[in-house]
């Protein structure tokens, strides 16, 4: 079974090659906009890879760039050790272009493809947190899958079905297919993830078991630590705006966007537990339950990750999803508002939270302005399908899991609504 | 909770639509002469229309006056920069920054390059203030027009442009449908209405709590200047003076309708085999576009034909009666722009609660000849279109959102390529993509090819729709 997998790689920059870099990078998007770099459509398992430069206080006053770090995040089939060498073979050039104003990459007479593998795979950093909006699907399953569906839409479109059972109409999609060579892969049959509840079961009972230490704990959060802790109290409107203008000129070119966000710890050890026992318990949700295409009830997220790094001091947070900014923070409040503040009251700077789960991102004006304020630019972005919703990928798996089923009347009738 | 407004602080026109005022008059004004033009909105306050209990109108008024202003009017008011850069970034960037323009869709041949006004290549710049004047007939407004010209043309303002606005027969637009039934209701306003339809007053009025039980940003001042004591004190607390307080943003769209093209395509994809229209069938597919029939009945209740007279019907929802789409489809217009009860796959209580978070209050005046359409009616002079005007207290969150997420794109519920037929569709396609629209039916869904845009954006602006105390701090700046 395919799997889809994290990789996020953080790498220092040269201080005197940060100006350099941001110009190489920019090239990158340029080219990719204008689809002149096929390096990632080349390796053909990457769904979507992204690179961004964090700790440069360029606009602060810090000329000098130091500590300027680069990282390159991706989501791809296969195991990160795969991921790591199809780019060393198959991005060389891309690669090099970039990592050439690296600390510690290889030098231009002694790199090979082997010692480039050495150098980003020693600088991966494991997730803490991986979500997968089309679990088990390949890169080509996923664009193959869309190919049959937009053939099944032009099957029916191609005559009139009226007065035509559903099962009649599901056998003439089936000849169909048989007699397209491209569509063999169809007939080999799919199932779509679904819930674990034996698994969620056992998650119940052990929260219920482990209710009265977690009442402890969010007390021991409230009446020491959140009662008195800083929080954000900006609105939308006293942004920067220069970074506003930053975030948005790259926004909505497409009807997919990326998010990269990057928070940093509150100290000391209670709030890292907490944070990680909820890293643990999203871990288990997104295993068990969030495997169809919803992350707490959010339709529109292809994938999402959480990294703690930089010696369990800060937090990444990088996300693939449909439609706009506006919608997408929206969905996060109307949606999973407490998930969210579980997880971020444990970062400095968060809007008031109130027993571990309240407040926070239910502070609507408060929490989109965080939102904003902690978001980074991103320097590079690659989608591989772009014109997908999250949606879109697995109505199409369920159409194909469907197709070659036997089903009864009802239920092909309920799989022809599908297309 | 239930929250008083401070009715007589807040301007008519976001509590009623006046449907006794069948002509009106939009001017857009240039400030000239700051001094003078504060001088004279000191004494026209007097004259703005301001909201009463329950809506209710003294039936002798005969007109009605309100005020807005853009961004550029604050600053040409004297307004000082800080306290115009505490009103929200839409109002501030306006409706056509490069990234707005995404968004909105505003691109092609509905770019603001193409447009009357509101863009930077018509009339951005001196499109500072924005009367609304509205008269119970055309010689009443234009006579009540002539006496406010006289007026504000010694004070300082500048007409730079003005689009005159109609009510038609029964409420209907060009394209012939019965317009505006459903509207959200402020709770407080002491207006009636469905229990469905009761919104928070802070979605439409700033100063109030809105659906999330938060205040909605509002513009605080942040530098001293003008009589601060006429506006009350931000109710977040911060000791600062709310600027919004009974205040709110309108969003004017000028939306030129294709009248035309609107019936051509509909005549077209149900003409008869003969090849003559057939007006029944022309009439049933754009009734499934835009979910109401011409009579403004919903196809939801009345999925057949039209009932033809104007009940406006607006006690339905989706989940119960239609989840499905087989009666109002998935991408038609109404069910799209409000969802109602069937939100994607929620449970009717949370797409209800989703609902109230993307609601506004619209208005609309009709401009051009006077034609209302219908298969066999669709000739006419000049260019026809709709003065689109909305109200709310969050322009990303429900005019930006509504337009893009529930219009614009093209993915609502499992749909692929269908945006919303009226208001949604593109000009260009890129290479490869469809544009269609979809009618669930059995066995097998029916696909509508090549959906066409019949509506242009020709004009546009986001305005700041003050309080009446708020009316007079501005006219107190020094």
């Amino acid at each position: 079974m395919p799997h889809q997998n994290p990789i996020t790689i953080i790498v220092p920059v040269r201080q005197d090659k940060v100006v350099e870099l941001r110009t190489v990078l920019n090239q990158i998007k340029q080219d990719l906009l204008n689809k002149k770099n096929e390096d990632f459509e080349r390796i053909g398992t990457i769904h979507y890879a992204r690179w961004v430069i964090i700790d440069d206080k360029d606009e602060e006053g810090n000329p000098d760039h130091e500590n300027v770090k680069l990282i390159f995040s991706s989501n791809f089939d296969g195991t990160k050790e795969d991921q790591i060498k199809s780019l060393c073979v198959e991005a060389q050039n891309t690669l090099d272009s970039i990592y050439s104003h690296c600390i510690g990459y290889p030098a231009i007479n002694e790199r090979t493809i082997e010692n480039r593998y050495n150098y980003l795979l020693l600088r991966n950093i494991p997730a803490s947190s991986f979500y997968r909006g089309s679990p088990n699907r390949s890169l080509v399953q996923i664009l193959n899958e869309n190919k049959l569906r937009d053939f099944l839409r032009k099957e029916l479109d191609s005559r009139s079905w009226l007065a035509q059972g559903p099962q009649v109409v599901q056998k003439a999609l089936q000849e169909a297919v048989k007699a397209t060579a491209e569509f063999k892969w169809a007939q080999t049959p799919f199932e779509m993830p679904k819930v674990n509840w034996p698994g969620m079961i056992l998650l119940g009972i052990l929260i219920l078991i482990c209710f009265p230490l977690i009442i402890i704990l969010i007390l021991i959060i409230q009446f020491i630590y959140e009662r008195n802790d800083p929080y954000f109290t900006k609105t939308r409107s006293e942004l920067n705006e220069k970074k506003m203008l930053d975030l948005e000129t790259y926004e909505d070119l497409q009807y997919q966007n990326q998010f990269t966000q990057l928070v940093v710890m509150k100290a000391g050890a209670v709030r890292l537990f907490t944070f990680k026992l909820l890293m643990l318990f999203s871990r288990t949700l997104i295993k068990f339950k969030f495997v169809e295409g919803k992350l707490m009830g959010i339709p529109t997220i292809h994938f999402a990750r959480w990294v703690l790094f930089d010696n369990n001091k800060r937090v990444l947070f990088f996300s693939n999803f449909d439609g706009s900014w506006q919608q997408y923070l929206g969905d996060f409040i109307d949606k999973s508002g407490w998930g969210l503040t579980g997880i971020f009251s444990n970062t400095t700077n968060f809007p008031k939270t109130k027993f571990l789960f309240f407040g926070g991102a239910y502070d609507e004006e408060h929490f989109l302005a965080w939102s904003r304020d902690t978001e980074l630019q991103t320097q590079v972005w690659y989608n591989a399908y772009p014109k997908l919703s999250i949606k879109n990928v697995n109505n199409n798996s369920r159409i194909r899991s469907l197709l070659f089923k036997h089903l009864s009347d009802k239920k092909a009738q309920d799989f022809l609504n599908l297309l | 909770m239930m929250t008083s407004l401070e009715l007589h602080d807040i301007q008519a026109y976001v509590m009623q639509d006046y449907p006794d005022m069948m002509y009106s008059r939009y001017i857009m004004l240039r400030v000239d002469h700051g001094p003078s033009a504060k001088q004279w909105l000191n004494h026209k306050v007097d004259d703005i229309a301001i909201a009463t209990p329950g809506g209710v109108v003294d039936p002798h008024q005969k007109t009605f006056l309100n005020i807005a202003f853009t961004s550029m009017g604050l600053i040409a008011l004297g307004m000082h920069l800080d306290n115009v850069n505490a009103f929200s970034r839409e109002f501030r960037e306006g409706m056509t920054a490069a990234h707005r323009q995404r968004l909105l869709g505003d691109v092609d041949g509905g770019a603001p390059e193409q447009w009357n006004w509101g863009s930077e290549q018509s009339n951005a710049a001196s499109l500072h203030v924005l009367l609304l004047a509205f008269g119970k007939n055309e010689e009443i407004c234009l006579q009540y027009v002539q006496e406010l010209k006289l007026d504000y043309e010694q004070n300082g303002l500048f007409e730079i442009k003005y689009i005159d606005g109609r009510t038609l027969e029964n409420n209907k637009e060009h394209f012939g449908f019965r317009d505006g039934i459903s509207q959200p209701i402020i709770l407080g306003s002491g207006q009636p209405g469905l229990a469905e339809t009761m919104v928070q007053p802070g979605e439409f009025i700033l100063g109030y709590h809105n659906e999330y039980n938060v205040l909605p940003q509002s513009p605080l001042i942040q530098v001293d200047q003008g009589d601060q004591n006429l506006l009350a004190a931000d109710a977040g607390g911060s000791g600062k003076k709310d600027l919004g307080r009974n205040g709110t943003y309108l969003v004017i769209r000028d939306l030129e309708q294709h009248v035309d093209k609107f019936w051509n395509y509909m005549n077209n994809k149900t003409q008869n085999e003969d090849g003559t229209i057939n007006v029944d069938e022309s009439i049933k597919l754009s009734a499934k576009m835009m979910g109401r029939w011409p009579s403004g009945a919903p196809v939801t209740i009345y999925p057949y034909s039209d009932p033809g007279i104007f009940i406006d019907d607006n006690n339905f929802g989706y989940s119960h009666q239609d989840k499905e789409g087989s009666k109002c489809p998935f991408g038609a217009h109404v069910r799209r722009a409000n969802p109602r009860d069937n939100f994607e796959d929620l449970s009717p209580k949370e797409s209800l609660k989703l609902s109230r978070r993307h609601r506004i209050i619209r208005r609309a005046r009709l401009y051009g000849e006077p034609i209302i359409g219908s298969p066999i009616n669709y000739t006419y002079t000049g260019a026809v279109g709709l003065l689109f005007n909305c109200f709310n207290a969050d322009i990303s969150r429900q005019f930006e959102f509504i337009q893009y997420a529930w219009a614009n794109v093209s993915k609502i519920k499992q749909l692929y390529n269908d945006p919303d037929p009226i208001i949604g569709a593109k000009e260009l396609l890129d290479a490869g993509v469809e544009q269609n629209f979809t009618i669930q039916d059995e066995p097998v869904n029916r696909t509508i090819k090549g959906l066409e845009r019949f509506v242009t954006v020709k004009g546009g602006a986001y305005f700041f729709f003050p309080s009446i105390s708020a009316l007079r701090y501005l006219a107190s700046i020094k």
